[in-house]
């Protein structure tokens, strides 16, 4: 009743139809379509309810998890400290490489209100520090560093300039200062090769597996090491980082933030190098360039390496041209970098950057002689009382010849050795050649004695050589389109091989690894440098957390008499009457001090001997040896004349003889 | 229905009933409608409680009083409130004559505004500054032209003529050019929306609607020819189209407002949350205009779905007014004011939620600001007024 009244406006009207001239007053009953028409409405509001509902179920219920990420994005930002960095000290606790506090401007940029006032800022900051703008500029713009962390802008201000920045706060909004770690180098450019040097993580680095696996994360801004010692060992010089969570707001404005992680120094590293034999190596290979140079060679370059046959731990590692890593110490700018003459295809011999004592790879002429002699041996071709003629010539479809024309008659191993004789290879390897042919007995051998890979030192960028065989000359013939290797592998490759020449490529280090496994008796070592981890101490070597094994990655296949053969070839070479490196060690005590060695010369080019590259290695004292030296000068004739001065300087520093005076240079034209 | 036999000769008594227990029962005062009004009153506090939430943050960072808008909100909410029995309180059939005086009133408001006796805010003049409170002339005009187009339409008793649509457009178009002067973009469509909403409960025909659909194309396509639209508006919309918007620019806004919805989930972040979109103030103009992000994001799908649920209550409780209604007039009234809001939600939601573009539209009772709760709880007045009088 209520309700039909209620609607009394909207009874049925239907007999009154269509007639146009809607009659009498406010109480003729209103049509009913009004309610169709209200339902219209309805519907309408339904389906807009109905659109924001499901966009809401969308948005809130299917999708949350992926907006919840981005309003964490939105406002947690985290932030790390750099913690001191864990020092690096030699075998006996000297300071290689430590730490000091340099005073630093640093800007906040969250502060800094538009480009004009930063302008304006690094104008008078100019004025002050009397550092080029450019440079603030570029250090401050770094996109590295996290924008919630004051950037430091210049390093090393006097106490003054800071006072007077503090005092003028109001000019310098934003300006502040800050002591930071930065790195020093007591010994100088001592080993730099080897410690490498520190610099703030590029993108590239950020996406290299060794800094995305490590825990903590590596951010954007962090000092990292860029090479040698530095890189390799990073996760431990770096230590743990102070961690923060900061919460901002949309205006950037931190309102909360709270420690995560407190700070942990980095563990300092204590290396099996030896400073005073590293210095002994630098001088020597620096010297002995320059006398090079003053014999009209080019000697561009060369290196050194001295490694424990005990234990496979390096020693000393020289590579010549060096540099100043003190340049580069506080990773703040880069524009030092480039004046260090980074390789360019242009120019490539300029890197001082390069280690060449694990990353040049030249042909090491007849030091490889002893892997010859082993695998002959081994193989079974030869064995240790073998004896060959010393020809003037070895035909094997072609002629290979000796570095004399002279026959030097029949000759066993040690003797071939110590007047290193070529055709006495050339014949073994061809015996080898057609004994076993594509069974590669020789290249086997080769490897196995450490070559054509690398070695597994602790250092980044080693270079692998390479053992030329069947499956590598086909594939560069494929890959060159039959400019190398046209024919295919020939016999003439392994006769080239056995005496160090041709295709056959091998660092320093390999060299010396393969030494050092003749002089310990045949173990072939990974070797290396990081020996032990400690907490910083007040001063030297702190408490020991950690110690670095390395391992043996390979025997030689040789029995006692074998190796004794070869052992005693490498003494003739010093001290026979023939010996190739008897000239260059005349004088030297070596009764007292009793060595072995092995001249080479690489033969890089068939008419111009300047061109060829001297090596010489040699390990001592005696019969249980201490120290192998491998050295190498890059394109300085031969290896008695160039490169055994230079180990003869270091084993003196060595064995504590005062410089000889009377050398007199081989000037004969052996390898 | 067998009253007039009941009837003999004493007036005294209808049906059996005598009059003065039928007066009684009719009685205006006996037909409240408490839905419309609770449903009123818990937006209102739904919307003073986010208002709090959404200010509070940053009011103390910037060391001032965290409840200084709640307050004024309260205080707003008081007076509308007051406005609401007054405005439930006279028979609506004065309105009817009062149409045209209220008419002209909201249309010099919206002159007057444009005036320097109204304050610039954010590029638009659209307020008055009053000293202590600032009015918005464009909320109390919405009221006036669903009163005055509801009377010009009642007259008609759904014989809709083509000269009516056209007294009626005339009726809308000068406050909204008016409005277009401010500028104001959203409320040009809110008026849009109820003018369509006041034609077609009052009876206008199909082809009016496709006349007026074409009008409305060649309006808009004009518009952006002629360049009469400012760059933000434009951009605005196309922010809007864009799949992938510069999320720093235009698209700002509306991205951080789905983050903050969206990251609410189910329950919300609770109030509480330090550490929110809302108390870390990343959703701009978020008291006003953006009100819903705070509702979406510390009280969840739960919360906005509570919320939505009172605003279908409400305008459920409108259309239902406009059916129940003794009148046409008051038919027209009750839908104009439900489209109205209808409209002002789904517009509003729809671009926090981004199925709309930003405009800045507020959202009935929730919404910060005096001018708009105040034409809302007036409108609640009205509603419950053609409820109360539907017997009479």
């Amino acid at each position: 009743m209520v309700r039909r009244s209620a609607r009394r406006h909207l009874a049925p009207s239907k007999k009154r139809g269509k007639d146009p001239e809607p009659k009498g007053p406010a109480s003729t009953p209103v049509i009913e379509p009004t309610l169709v028409r209200l339902g219209i409405l309805g519907l309408l509001v339904i389906i807009a309810f109905g659109a924001l509902f499901s966009r809401l179920w969308f948005l809130q219920v299917l999708a949350s998890e992926d907006y919840r990420v981005l309003a964490r994005e939105n406002r947690v930002r985290r932030v790390q400290s750099e913690p001191p960095r864990g020092r690096i000290l030699d075998r006996n606790g000297k300071v290689l490489v430590g730490n000091r506090l340099s005073l630093s401007v640093t800007i906040d940029r969250q502060s800094l209100r538009g480009p004009r006032q930063q302008r304006r800022v690094l104008e008078r900051l100019e004025r002050v520090l009397d550092r080029p703008r450019s440079d603030l500029r570029s250090n401050l713009l770094n996109p590295a560093v996290s924008p919630y962390k004051p950037v430091p802008v210049a390093n090393d201000v006097s106490r003054k300039d800071v006072t007077y920045l503090a005092e003028n706060q109001e000019d310098f909004p934003g300006v502040g200062y800050e002591l930071l770690p930065v790195r020093t180098y007591p010994e100088g450019p001592l080993a730099a090769h080897v410690l490498g040097y520190v610099g703030q993580i590029s993108e590239e680095e950020l996406k290299a597996p060794y800094f995305r696996s490590a825990r903590p994360r590596y951010l954007g801004g962090d000092l990292i090491g860029k090479a040698g010692i530095e890189r390799t060992y990073d996760r431990y010089l770096r230590g743990r980082p102070q961690m923060e969570k900061v919460i901002v707001n949309s205006g950037g404005e931190v309102t909360d933030r709270s420690v995560i992680r407190p700070e942990e120094p980095g563990r300092d590293l204590t290396l099996t190098l030896d400073a005073k034999i590293q210095r002994l190596s630098e001088k020597a290979l620096a010297s002995g360039i320059r006398a090079a140079r003053a014999a009209n060679y080019q000697a561009i370059g060369g290196g050194v390496t001295v490694m424990d046959p005990r234990t496979g731990g390096v020693v000393a590692m020289a590579s010549y041209p060096t540099y100043d890593p003190g340049v580069l110490a506080d990773g703040i700018s880069t524009k030092e970098y480039g004046a260090l003459g980074a390789a360019t295809p242009n120019d490539p011999t300029d890197d001082k950057l390069l280690n060449r004592a694990l990353q040049g790879q030249r042909p090491p002429g007849s030091t490889f002689k002893v892997v010859t002699a082993g695998a002959a041996m081994a193989s079974g071709v030869a064995s240790s009382s073998s004896y060959l003629g010393c020809p003037p010539s070895f035909t094997y479809g072609v002629t290979f010849n000796n570095w004399t024309s002279a026959d030097m008659g029949s000759m066993g191993f040690a003797r071939s050795l110590e007047v290193s004789c070529d055709t006495f290879y050339y014949a073994l390897g061809a015996r080898m050649e057609d004994t076993f042919g594509a069974k590669e007995p020789f290249q086997k051998y080769a490897r196995r004695a450490g070559f054509g890979h690398v070695t597994g030192i602790d250092l980044p960028n080693e270079a692998a050589g390479r053992v030329p065989d069947r499956a590598w000359c086909n594939a560069i013939r494929k890959a060159t389109d039959g400019a190398i290797c046209p024919y295919g592998w020939v016999p003439g490759y392994t006769i080239n091989m056995s005496t160090g020449q041709g295709d056959l490529i091998v660092t320093p280090l390999q060299m010396a690894t393969t030494y050092a496994a003749i002089a310990n008796g045949g173990k072939v070592w990974k070797p290396y440098l990081g020996s032990r981890l400690s907490v910083p101490g007040a001063s030297g070597e702190g408490r020991v957390v950690r110690r670095f094994d390395t391992r043996v990655t390979a025997r030689l296949p040789l029995e006692a008499d074998e190796l004794g053969v070869i052992r005693q070839g490498l003494v003739q070479v010093i001290s026979g009457a023939s010996g190739t490196a008897a000239g260059a060690f005349a004088g030297f005590p070596l009764d007292e001090f009793p060595l072995s060695g092995k001249t080479g010369t690489a033969e890089l080019s068939a008419t111009d001997s300047s061109l060829n590259d001297a090596w010489f290695l040699s390990y001592g004292p005696a019969r249980s040896p201490k120290y192998v030296i491998s050295v190498y000068v890059e394109r300085a004739g031969h290896g008695g004349e160039s490169a055994a001065p230079i180990a003869r300087e270091i084993w003196e520093g060595i064995g504590g003889f005062n410089s000889t005076t009377d050398v007199t240079l081989a000037r004969d034209s052996s390898g | 229905m067998a009253t007039r036999d009941v009837f003999r000769g004493a007036v005294d008594r209808i049906g059996g009933e005598p009059v003065s227990a039928r007066m009684a029962r009719k009685a205006p005062i006996r037909h409240v409608d408490p839905t419309l009004l609770i449903s009123a009153v818990a937006l209102a506090a739904f919307g003073a409680v986010m208002i709090f939430s959404a200010t509070e943050s940053k009011q103390l960072q910037a060391g001032l009083d965290p409840g200084f808008f709640l307050k004024r909100q309260i205080v707003y909410a008081v007076v509308a409130s007051v406005v609401l029995v007054i405005v439930s309180a006279v028979d609506y059939k004065h309105l009817r004559t009062a149409a045209a005086p209220l008419y002209i009133v909201g249309v010099a408001g919206l002159a007057l505004v444009l005036t320097p006796l109204g304050t610039v805010t954010g590029g638009a003049r659209r307020w008055f500054n009053l000293g202590f409170v600032t009015a918005q002339p464009s909320e109390i005009a919405k009221l006036g032209v669903i009163v005055a187009v509801g009377a010009l339409l009642a007259r008609r008793k759904g014989e809709v003529r083509s000269r009516d649509v056209m007294l009626c457009l005339a009726a809308v178009l000068l406050p909204m050019a008016l409005i277009y002067l401010e500028p104001d973009l959203g409320t040009m469509m809110i008026f849009s929306a109820l003018t369509g909403a006041l034609l077609l409960i009052g009876g206008a025909k199909v082809r009016h609607f496709l006349v007026l659909l074409v009008l409305t194309v060649g309006a808009t396509l004009a518009v952006l020819q002629m360049g009469l639209l400012e760059d933000y508006q434009l951009e605005r919309i196309t922010a809007f189209m864009d799949p992938t918007p510069n999320v720093q620019s235009e698209g700002y806004s509306p991205f951080q407002a789905k983050i903050a919805i969206a990251s609410g989930g189910v329950k919300g972040k609770g109030i509480q949350d330090r550490n929110s979109q809302t108390s870390l103030d990343f959703i701009p103009e978020q008291h006003t205009d953006f009100i819903f992000t705070a509702v979406g994001e510390q009280l969840g799908f739960m919360g906005s779905s509570v919320l939505l649920v009172l605003f279908g209550l409400l305008i459920w409780r409108a259309l239902r007014i406009a059916a129940m209604s003794r009148d046409l007039f008051g038919s027209l009234i009750a839908s104009g004011i439900a489209a109205m809001w209808a409209f002002q939600v789904f517009v509003n939601i729809g671009m926090t939620v981004g199925i709309m573009p930003v405009t800045g539209i507020p959202l009935p009772f929730i919404s910060f600001g005096g001018s708009s709760l105040l034409t809302n709880f007036a409108c609640v007045g009205l509603l419950h007024n053609v409820h109360m009088r539907r017997f009479l």
